[in-house]
C-alpha cells in the first residue's frame, strides 16, 4: 500500500484537472438530476417541465462543449482513459443533436404521451444516455469502453421495454436485453483476455501493443474477435444483427429512430477508438498474420450490405424495412472505416452527420403517417401522397437521400465513402477494397428498389376508396421539413458541413 | 448569371412558381410552363445564331468553348483525401450546342402536347420543369461532378412522370427504367471517383472533376489507376479499358443498345405522350452525347481498341430493332423499336471515328430527335381520341383523317430515310463513315456498313406496311361509329406542332450545312484528340 502513497497526490491532481474538460458531461449530470426532480415535483400535463429542462440541459451542455472544445487539438484525461480530440468532439455534437431530435420526437408521439406511465421517466433517460454516448466517443481504455457501452445499453433496454404493451413488444424488449447482455459478457471476456495478455487496460499505451506482440497470434485474434462481438452488437452488423428488425419493429417509433442512429454511430466511434492503435501506420506493431482486420471487416461489411439490402426488399412493414436498410448502411459505413488510415475521419463523420439526419427524418415521417392512418404497413400508404402532400414530398426526398442520389446530401455521403474506399484501393491494391466498392454500388441499386416502394404505394398506385384522413400538422412537421431542407442544402453545398 | 445558367434554371424557377400558385389556377399552369419553355426556345435560337462553329471547336480546350462560366462551387477539406474542389463549370461547343436547340424545341412540343394531361397538374408541370432543368444542365456541364448531378436528377422526375401519369403497366415500366439507368450510373460514379483521383489540376495541383483536364494525358498522376502510362489492371483487364466499358454501358443503356434496350419499349409505351416525346426526343441523345463527350474524349485509346465492338453493337441494334418493329401490333411499341434501330446508326457512326461518321451520328441524333417527337405526337393524337394504339384496330384512316394522314406520311417517309429529309443525310453520312473507315483508319470492316443499310430497307418495310394497314383501304374501325365520330382530324394546336417539326426535318434535309457548319470544327477536333491518344 505504501508504495502508492507518493502517487496519490499526483493522481488526484490529474483527476481534478480532467474534470475541467468534462464540463459538457457535468452539465448533463446536473440535467439528469433536475429532470428527475422536475418530474417528481411538477405534475404538469405530459411532463412538460421534464421536457423543457431536458432540452435546455442538452442545449446548454452542447453550448458549454462548444466553448470548452474550441481550441482543443487532443488531450488525454484521467490517466489516459479518455481522449478528447476533434473526432470525439464531432461525434459529441452529432449525439447531442440526435438526442434533442429524439426529445422533440417523444414530445409529439401520441402513443407514448398517452401511455399510463407518462413520459417523464423517458426524458430522464435522455441526459443519462447522452453521457454514455459521449463517453463512448472518448473512451480509450478497455474499462471505459465497457462502462460506456453498458451505460448506453441499459438505457436502451429501458427505452425499448418502457412502453411495451402487447406480447410482441415485450418479446422484442426481452430479446434485446438478453442478446445485449450476452454480447457484453462476451466482450468483457475478450477484454479480460487482453488485460491478461498485456497487463494494461489502456489501449493507447504503447505497452499494450508491445506486449500483445509477444502473445501467439490465435490467442490475440480470439480476444479481439470477442471484443468485436460486443461492439458489433451495437452496430448490428451481420451476423450480430438478429435482434434489430424485431426490436426496431416492436419499440415505439421514436425509440427505434434513436436506437438506429445514436448508439449505432457511437458503436462506430468505439470501433474507431479500438482499432486506431492497430491500424495507425505510425505504430511499429505488426498485425498478427492470422488476423487481418481489414479482411475480416471487409467480409463483414460486404455480407452486411448484401444481407441488409436484400432482406429489406421483402419487408412490408416500414419500420422493419428501415431496420434492414440501417443494417445496410452499417455495412456502408464499415467500408469507410476500413479505408481509414490515420486521422482522416472526415468522410466517416460527414457520413454519420448525414445518416443521422436522414434516419431521424425517415422515422419521424413513418410516425407522422402512422399518426394519421394508424398503420406502419407500406400497403396502407395507397393514395396517401395526394392527402399528406408535404409529408410525402419530404418522404420522397429523404428516401432519395437514403438511396444516395444527387442532389441530396445522401449522395455526398456516398461519394465520400466511395472516395475513401477508392483511395484505399489505389494505395493498397487490395482485392477487398474493390469488392467493397462493387458491393456498395450494387447495394445502391438494390436499395432503390425497396425505398421506392413507399412512393410507389403513395403516388403510383391508386386507392380504390377515397382516402379519408384528417390532416393534422404540428411542430414535428416543421422539424421534418427542416431536416429535409438540410438534406438538400448539404447536398448542394456540402462545404457547409465542415 | 450567364445565358447558360439562365437557360438551365429558368424552368426550375417556373416549376417553383407553379408549386406556389393556388390550385384554383391549375388550368393556367401549362401557360406558365409554356412561357418558360418558349423563352428557352428563343434563348437557344439566339445561342445558335451567335455560335461561331469554327472558332469554338471546344472538346479539350476551355478557350474554345463559348459562353463559359466557371465558378468555384464546393471547396471542402477532407483530411487524407485532400481538398475537394468542384467547379460550377458550364460551356458549349459544336457537340453540345445543337442539343440545346433540340432540347428546347422538343420540350416546347412536349409542353404543347401536355394539354392531354388532366390530373394533378401541379405535380405534373413542376416535375416536367425539373426534368427540363436537368436536361439542359447535362448538355452544358463540363465538370464531371456537375454532369453527374444533372444526369441523376433526370431520373426521379421521369420515374414519377411515367409512374403517375402513365398507362396500365406504369409501375413496372417506371421502376424498370429507374433501375436500369441507376445500375449504369452507380458504376459510372465509381469510374468518376477513379478519374478524380487520377487527374490533377495542372495549376492548383488538386484532384479535379474537370472533364477537360481529364482529356489531357499530361494531367494524369503517374502511377494512378487511369494513367495511360501506368497500365494498371483490374481483374486482368486494363483499367482504362474497364473504365471506358463501364462509362459506355452507362450511356449505352440510355441510347439504348441491344441487349440493354428492354426498358425502352416498356417506358415508351406506358409513358404519357409528352413524356414519350421527351424520352425519345432528348433522353436517348444524352446517351450518344455522353459517349462522344465523355467516353471517347477521356478514354480515346480504349475507344479505338473497342471501335469494332461498338460498330458491331450498332449494327445489331439497327437490325434487331428493325426486325422487332416489324413484329409489333402496338403503334407506339413499333416506334419505340424503330428508335432502337435508328439509334444504332448513331453508334455505328461514332464507332467509325471518321469525320463523316461522327457528323452523321450527330445529325442522326438531332434528326431522330425531331422525327421521333413527331411520331410519338402523332400516336398521341389518335390515342387521345379513342384510347387505342393497336395497328389492327384501325383501317382506312386516310378517308376520315386526311390531314392527319398527310402528316403521318411525312413522318414515316422522313423516318425511313427519303432523300430531302434529315434522316437521309444523317443515315447516309453514318454509313459513309462506316464504309470508309476501313480505308481511313481500319477500324470497322465494310460489311458493317452493308448490314447497316439493310436496316434502312427494313425500316421502309415496317413503316410502309403500317401505313398500308392503318391508313389505306376501306375505313374499318374497332370501335365502329363511336370511334368514327371521335376520330376528328388534327386541330390547330396539333397542326402547328406537326408543321414546325416537318419544317425542321425538311430544313435539315435540304440544308444540312445548318447543322454541319456549327459542329464540323468540333467533330474534327474530337477526331484529332482520339487519334492523338
Amino acid at each position: 500500500m505504501n508504495e502508492f502513497l507518493p502517487h496519490i497526490s499526483q493522481l488526484i491532481q490529474s483527476t481534478l484537472k480532467g474534470f475541467s474538460f468534462l464540463l459538457q458531461e457535468l452539465v448533463l449530470v446536473l440535467t439528469f438530476i433536475l429532470v428527475i426532480l422536475a418530474d417528481l415535483i411538477s405534475h404538469a400535463k405530459r411532463s412538460a417541465w421534464a421536457y423543457r429542462i431536458c432540452i435546455a440541459g442538452i442545449f446548454l451542455s452542447t453550448g458549454v462543449g462548444f466553448i470548452q472544445n474550441s481550441d482543443i487539438a487532443r488531450v488525454t484525461l484521467f490517466d489516459n482513459s479518455l481522449i478528447l480530440d476533434s473526432t470525439s468532439i464531432a461525434f459529441k455534437y452529432i449525439f447531442s443533436a440526435v438526442t434533442i431530435l429524439f426529445a422533440i420526437f417523444i414530445r409529439f408521439h401520441k402513443p407514448l404521451q398517452n401511455h399510463r406511465k407518462g413520459v417523464g421517466d423517458l426524458y430522464m433517460l435522455l441526459p443519462a444516455v447522452l453521457i454514455g454516448l459521449n463517453l463512448m466517443s472518448m473512451a480509450s481504455s478497455l474499462l471505459m469502453i465497457y462502462l460506456s457501452v453498458e451505460m448506453v445499453s441499459i438505457a436502451s433496454y429501458l427505452m425499448v421495454g418502457y412502453a411495451s404493451a402487447d406480447k410482441r413488444q415485450t418479446e422484442a424488449a426481452m430479446k434485446y436485453a438478453l442478446f445485449g447482455s450476452i454480447c457484453s459478457a462476451v466482450m468483457l471476456y475478450g477484454m479480460s483476455l487482453l488485460y491478461g495478455f498485456t497487463g494494461t487496460l489502456n489501449i493507447i499505451d504503447p505497452v499494450f501493443l508491445n506486449r500483445l506482440d509477444l502473445i501467439s497470434d490465435p490467442a490475440v485474434a480470439l480476444a479481439i474477435v470477442l471484443v468485436l462481438v460486443g461492439i458489433g452488437f451495437k452496430l448490428s452488423f451481420v451476423p450480430l444483427h438478429f435482434w434489430s428488425p424485431d426490436v426496431y419493429e416492436g419499440a415505439p417509433t421514436p425509440v427505434t429512430a434513436f436506437l438506429s442512429t445514436a448508439p449505432k454511430i457511437a458503436g462506430f466511434a468505439i470501433l474507431i477508438r479500438f482499432l486506431e492503435p492497430f491500424l495507425l501506420p505510425a505504430q511499429s506493431y505488426k498485425l498478427p498474420d492470422l488476423f487481418d482486420f481489414r479482411a475480416v471487416l471487409s467480409v463483414v461489411a460486404i455480407v452486411t450490405m448484401i444481407l441488409g439490402n436484400f432482406s429489406a426488399i421483402w419487408q412490408n412493414n416500414v419500420k422493419r424495412m428501415l431496420a434492414y436498410s440501417s443494417i445496410g448502411h452499417t455495412g456502408f459505413a464499415l467500408m469507410a472505416l476500413i479505408a481509414f488510415e490515420g486521422s482522416g475521419f472526415s468522410s466517416l463523420i460527414i457520413y454519420f452527420i448525414i445518416y443521422a439526419i436522414m434516419n431521424m427524418a425517415a422515422f419521424m415521417l413513418v410516425d407522422k403517417v402512422a399518426d394519421h392512418t394508424g398503420s406502419t404497413d407500406i400497403r396502407t400508404y395507397k393514395g396517401l401522397g395526394k392527402v399528406l402532400k408535404v409529408e410525402f414530398v419530404c418522404f420522397v426526398i429523404v428516401l432519395v437521400a437514403l438511396t444516395g442520389l444527387p442532389p441530396t446530401a445522401g449522395f455526398i455521403a456516398k461519394l465520400f465513402v466511395f472516395s475513401s474506399a477508392f483511395e484505399y484501393y489505389a494505395a493498397s491494391d487490395s482485392i477487398w477494397a474493390l469488392g467493397l466498392l462493387i458491393t456498395g454500388a450494387v447495394a445502391t441499386v438494390i436499395s432503390l428498389f425497396y425505398y421506392l416502394k413507399i412512393p410507389l404505394y403513395a403516388y403510383l398506385k391508386n386507392s380504390e376508396a377515397a382516402v379519408a384522413v384528417h390532416v393534422k400538422r404540428d411542430f414535428l412537421t416543421v422539424v421534418i421539413v427542416f431536416l429535409t431542407f438540410l438534406l438538400i442544402l448539404y447536398g448542394l453545398f456540402p462545404g457547409l458541413l465542415s | 448569371m450567364s445565358l447558360l445558367s439562365l437557360l438551365i434554371f429558368l424552368p426550375l424557377a417556373a416549376g417553383l412558381l407553379i408549386l406556389v400558385l393556388p390550385y384554383a389556377w391549375q388550368q393556367r399552369y401549362k401557360y406558365v410552363a409554356l412561357a418558360a419553355v418558349g423563352i428557352q426556345v428563343i434563348m437557344s435560337a439566339f445561342i445558335y445564331l451567335n455560335f461561331d462553329g469554327n472558332a469554338f471547336s471546344g472538346i479539350d480546350a476551355k478557350s474554345k468553348y463559348q459562353l463559359v462560366e466557371q465558378v468555384s462551387w464546393i471547396n471542402l477539406q477532407l483530411g487524407r483525401l485532400g481538398s475537394l474542389q468542384i467547379d460550377y463549370f458550364l460551356g458549349i461547343d459544336g457537340l453540345s450546342m445543337p442539343f440545346l436547340v433540340l432540347s428546347s424545341v422538343v420540350m416546347f412540343i412536349a409542353v404543347l402536347s401536355s394539354w392531354e394531361i388532366k390530373t394533378n397538374l401541379k405535380g405534373y408541370f413542376a416535375l416536367l420543369m425539373l426534368l427540363n432543368t436537368a436536361i439542359m444542365g447535362v448538355f452544358c456541364a463540363l465538370d464531371f461532378f456537375l454532369f453527374y448531378i444533372f444526369y441523376e436528377l433526370m431520373l426521379l422526375p421521369l420515374y414519377f412522370l411515367i409512374g403517375m401519369w402513365g398507362g396500365a403497366r406504369r409501375e413496372y415500366a417506371a421502376i424498370k427504367f429507374f433501375l436500369y439507368t441507376l445500375f449504369g450510373s452507380v458504376f459510372m460514379l465509381l469510374v468518376i471517383i477513379g478519374l478524380y483521383f487520377s487527374v490533377q489540376d495542372p495549376i492548383t495541383g488538386n484532384h479535379t472533376f474537370n472533364m477537360l483536364h481529364m482529356m489531357n494525358p499530361d494531367n494524369y498522376i503517374p502511377g494512378s489507376i487511369f494513367s495511360a502510362l501506368a497500365e494498371q489492371q483490374i481483374f486482368g483487364i486494363p483499367a482504362r479499358l474497364l473504365g471506358f466499358i463501364v462509362l459506355f454501358i452507362a450511356f449505352a443503356i440510355k441510347v439504348p443498345i441491344v441487349p440493354l434496350h428492354t426498358w425502352l419499349p416498356d417506358a415508351h409505351v406506358e409513358a404519357p405522350t409528352p413524356v414519350s416525346i421527351i424520352l425519345a426526343g432528348i433522353l436517348l441523345k444524352i446517351g450518344g452525347y455522353g459517349i462522344l463527350r465523355i467516353c471517347m474524349s477521356i478514354f480515346p485509346d480504349a475507344a479505338i481498341d473497342s471501335a469494332w465492338w461498338l460498330g458491331l453493337i450498332g449494327v445489331v441494334s439497327i437490325i434487331y430493332g428493325a426486325l422487332n418493329a416489324l413484329a409489333q401490333n402496338d403503334l407506339k411499341r413499333m416506334i419505340a423499336y424503330s428508335s432502337v434501330s435508328h439509334m444504332g446508326f448513331v453508334l455505328l457512326g461514332i464507332a467509325s471515328i471518321t469525320a463523316e461518321g461522327i457528323s452523321g451520328a450527330m445529325l442522326q441524333m438531332i434528326s431522330h430527335g425531331f422525327l421521333s417527337t413527331m411520331l410519338f405526337f402523332l400516336v398521341g393524337v389518335i390515342y387521345n381520341r379513342v384510347h387505342s394504339r393497336y395497328i389492327h384496330d384501325f383501317r382506312g384512316l386516310a378517308l376520315i383523317m386526311p390531314k392527319y394522314t398527310t402528316f403521318i406520311m411525312i413522318a414515316f417517309f422522313a423516318s425511313l430515310g427519303l432523300p430531302g429529309f434529315s434522316a437521309f443525310i444523317a443515315e447516309a453520312f453514318s454509313l459513309i463513315g462506316a464504309f470508309t473507315s476501313e480505308s481511313v483508319n481500319g477500324l470497322l470492316p465494310r460489311w458493317m456498313a452493308i448490314c447497316g443499310s439493310i436496316g434502312i430497307l427494313l425500316s421502309a418495310a415496317y413503316l410502309l406496311w403500317t401505313l398500308q394497314r392503318m391508313f389505306f383501304g376501306k375505313t374499318r374501325l374497332m370501335g365502329g361509329e363511336d370511334w368514327k365520330s371521335k376520330l376528328t382530324d388534327v386541330n390547330g394546336r396539333e397542326i402547328f406542332v406537326l408543321t414546325s417539326l416537318t419544317v425542321f426535318a425538311l430544313l435539315l434535309g435540304i440544308l444540312p450545312s445548318l447543322a454541319f457548319d456549327k459542329m464540323n470544327a468540333s467533330v474534327l477536333e474530337l477526331i484529332r484528340l482520339v487519334n492523338l491518344k
